[in-house]
């Protein structure tokens, strides 16, 4: 029971955005609860409830901003006891995102990277104005699963089709996925220039991810 | 008003900080304390309120949030701030006329008043994806629409066979052709003097703007010249030289804003602060003598729900009477083009800023996504509205608002595609299939019944 309350405590401080909260709650309790119990049953919860939220336009991307905030200042205490006890929390997958070349609007993919981080995928996040090769280079060095290329503009979405002609070119192109989104990226571009997932919106992110990495596996 | 060197030397000596610093340490926490402050507060059942003193303290939000947020450099990670003083000396400086185009075709635009019972100014076009072959009729079209006073000129995105990618050369020479043909086509419209006033939608970069701008391609300082930032509150400065550039040459120079409801900004009381504070970046740091926002709400990615009514008219309300420059807002439906449901976004849309006392312009179909989905019909109705309800209050639009919504809110997360501009167009006489003739007609009668009046 007192264990219930502590984690509904923990999941509150992610909802609430509050990190000094949530540290001190963990730095607390981290000799007397195992930490995989406080990530999974505490403070992940929390931030599927403001990942939902936000999805439904109940509460805003401050809102999912803080949460992830609190979730990574927690996670710095937890990261190295995780690892310590050799707990795993399950991993979805693992994606590099960005916003493609030219492109420095990074609204949308931030907010797909704090969806996605929070729903067990481990995210690297390469920034805005990134060429074709950044994107491999960093999915090369951290064995993504997953390439997520942002575009909002029309002049820039012709940069989405470069990471995929950039894969082919090195017969790369059967080791990721590749899902795209932005402004004014259509379904109907994803199937021209052959990319595996599409989202209208940053809140389908999660959903499209879950399902390229399963069909990745199970390819 | 502080002048543009001092602007650039405090974006080379302010406060430094990451961009994420600034959002999160700056930008979040100053919105929600001005939100409270000022006692901002949304109300799903009065979208286009007539209150004035909330349309005063949306301005004062506004005032103190750009006194505290500044404009964020994103080269040299500076934070570009004004005090409270600076800004009310600008805003009590800046133009509050605007001259656009040449000769006959010479427009004078004014601020207005929310309840005003003048014309708006009546802006058509579309800077929306357009495919070469259709660009230049498309424009010719525009112009033949005499109640237009300016126009907007679409984008290309394709030079023959290759794609206008943003940076490559290929998107100046898009930025090129693109005003060659609308010059042509306003030739042919016979409004050669019509002013161009979203330039330049097929090469926004600062070399895009520079090489387009020359009067050989048909550019003149005349047109309208947009300088962007980035979501919010943000500059680049590949913007400041921009506006280094227009400002220079003397260009008419507007300040263009999409604050996004449900971003930085939070929810629509905190995205109406923002889209006026908009006015004081564009005003002081942009050089700005007209003004243009677009908010669009994060999620649905359109600009007629609820909070996107709410926000849009209390900031342009806000704008009107303490600001009275030119200032026009552009809205994005949900649905697509030729639809009955377009129209009634468009209607509720229009009703909110006509009423709310700047200009209008067309409401883009289809979240403004896709290629040719904007319509010349989009401009006679935009036209035909702001004649045909002159005078129009908050109050009356409140009420047919909500109306309104009743009939598209619950299709606004699957609306109708519609058809584009080649399936319900004869594109060589650029005139409506009698299908799109006959939705119209019904449609123009179903607002009449609302107290709508399309003239």
């Amino acid at each position: 029971m007192e264990d219930k309350q502590f984690f509904g405590k923990l999941s509150q401080a992610v909802i609430k955005g509050d990190s000094e909260g949530l540290v001190q709650l963990v730095r607390g309790a981290v000799d007397k609860v195992g930490p995989l119990a406080m990530v999974e049953e505490g403070m992940a919860p929390g931030m599927t409830e403001v990942g939902n939220k936000f999805s439904e336009g109940e509460v805003y991307l401050p809102e999912l901003l803080m949460a992830a905030e609190a979730w990574e200042e927690a996670m710095k205490i937890l990261r190295p006891r995780l690892v310590a006890v050799g707990a795993d929390i399950e991993k979805q997958g693992t994606v590099v995102i960005g916003t493609v070349q030219t492109d420095i609007h990074e609204i949308g993919k931030t907010i797909v990277a704090n969806l996605l981080t929070p729903a067990g995928f481990d995210v690297y996040d390469v920034g805005c104005d990134a060429s074709a090769t950044k994107f491999l280079d960093k999915a090369e060095e951290v064995g993504a699963d997953i390439i997520a290329a942002s575009a909002i503009m029309s002049t820039t979405v012709p940069y989405q089709r470069d990471i995929i002609d950039l894969l082919v070119s090195k017969g790369l192109r059967d080791k990721y996925m590749v899902m795209i989104g932005g402004g004014v990226v259509t379904q109907e571009w994803a199937d021209k220039i052959g990319a595996d997932g599409y989202g209208e919106l940053a809140s389908d992110a999660v959903k499209v991810a879950k399902k390229l990495v399963a069909r990745k596996k199970g390819a | 008003m502080i002048s543009f060197l001092e602007v650039l030397e405090r974006a080379t000596t302010g406060p430094m900080m990451s961009a994420k610093e600034y959002d999160m340490k700056v930008f979040i926490p100053a919105v929600r304390e001005v939100v409270k402050k000022y006692k901002i507060r949304f109300d799903p059942d009065n979208p286009c309120p007539s209150d004035d003193d909330i349309a005063d303290r949306v301005y004062q939000a506004g005032l103190e949030l750009y006194s505290k947020v500044g404009t964020y450099c994103t080269d040299t990670e500076r934070i570009i701030h004004f005090t409270k003083d600076e800004i009310e000396q600008a805003v009590y400086e800046c133009p509050k006329v605007v001259y656009f185009g040449e000769g006959p075709d010479r427009v004078e635009w004014h601020g207005r008043m929310p309840d005003d019972n003048t014309l708006p100014h009546c802006h058509v076009g579309s800077g929306t994806n357009t495919t070469e072959d259709v660009a230049l009729r498309m424009v010719e079209a525009y112009g033949r629409i005499t109640k237009g006073k300016t126009v907007s000129i679409p984008s290309l995105t394709t030079v023959g066979t290759l794609s206008a990618s943003s940076g490559s050369p290929m998107e100046i020479l898009a930025g090129i052709n693109m005003m060659r043909i609308a010059r042509e086509g306003l030739r042919r419209a016979g409004r050669p003097g019509m002013a161009i006033i979203d330039l330049h939608p097929s090469c926004a970069s600062g070399i895009g703007t520079v090489a387009s701008s020359n009067p050989e391609f048909g550019a003149r300082k005349s047109d309208g010249w947009i300088v962007a930032p980035q979501a919010e509150m943000k500059i680049t400065y590949d913007s400041l030289n921009q506006v280094a550039y227009l400002s220079s040459w003397g260009a008419n120079i507007g300040q263009e804003a999409g604050p996004i409801l449900g971003g930085y900004a939070g929810g629509p009381e905190g995205a109406a602060v923002v889209t006026l504070a908009y006015a004081f970046h564009g005003i002081l740091v942009v050089r700005a003598t007209y003004h243009l926002t677009f908010p669009i709400q994060m999620m649905s990615v359109c600009s007629t729900t609820p909070g996107m009514i709410f926000l849009i008219s209390t900031s342009s309300q806000a704008f009107a009477r303490n600001i009275g420059a030119p200032y026009y807002a552009l809205g994005y439906a949900a649905a697509g083009p030729a639809t009955k449901q377009y129209f009634y976004e468009a209607a509720a849309y229009l009703l909110a800023i006509q009423s709310s006392g700047i200009g209008i312009e067309d409401v883009h179909p289809n979240r403004a996504v896709g290629t040719n989905q904007a319509l010349p019909i989009d401009s006679e109705f935009t036209c035909a509205f702001g004649h045909g309800n002159v005078g129009i209050t908050r109050k009356k639009a409140n009420s047919i608002i909500k109306k309104l919504q009743e009939k598209y809110l619950s299709h606004i997360k699957d609306p109708p595609k519609g058809r584009d501009l080649y399936e319900c167009y004869d594109t060589e006489t650029m005139s409506p299939d009698d299908e799109l003739r006959r939705l119209y007609d019904e449609v123009v009668k179903e607002l009449g019944d609302y107290g709508i009046a399309l003239r």
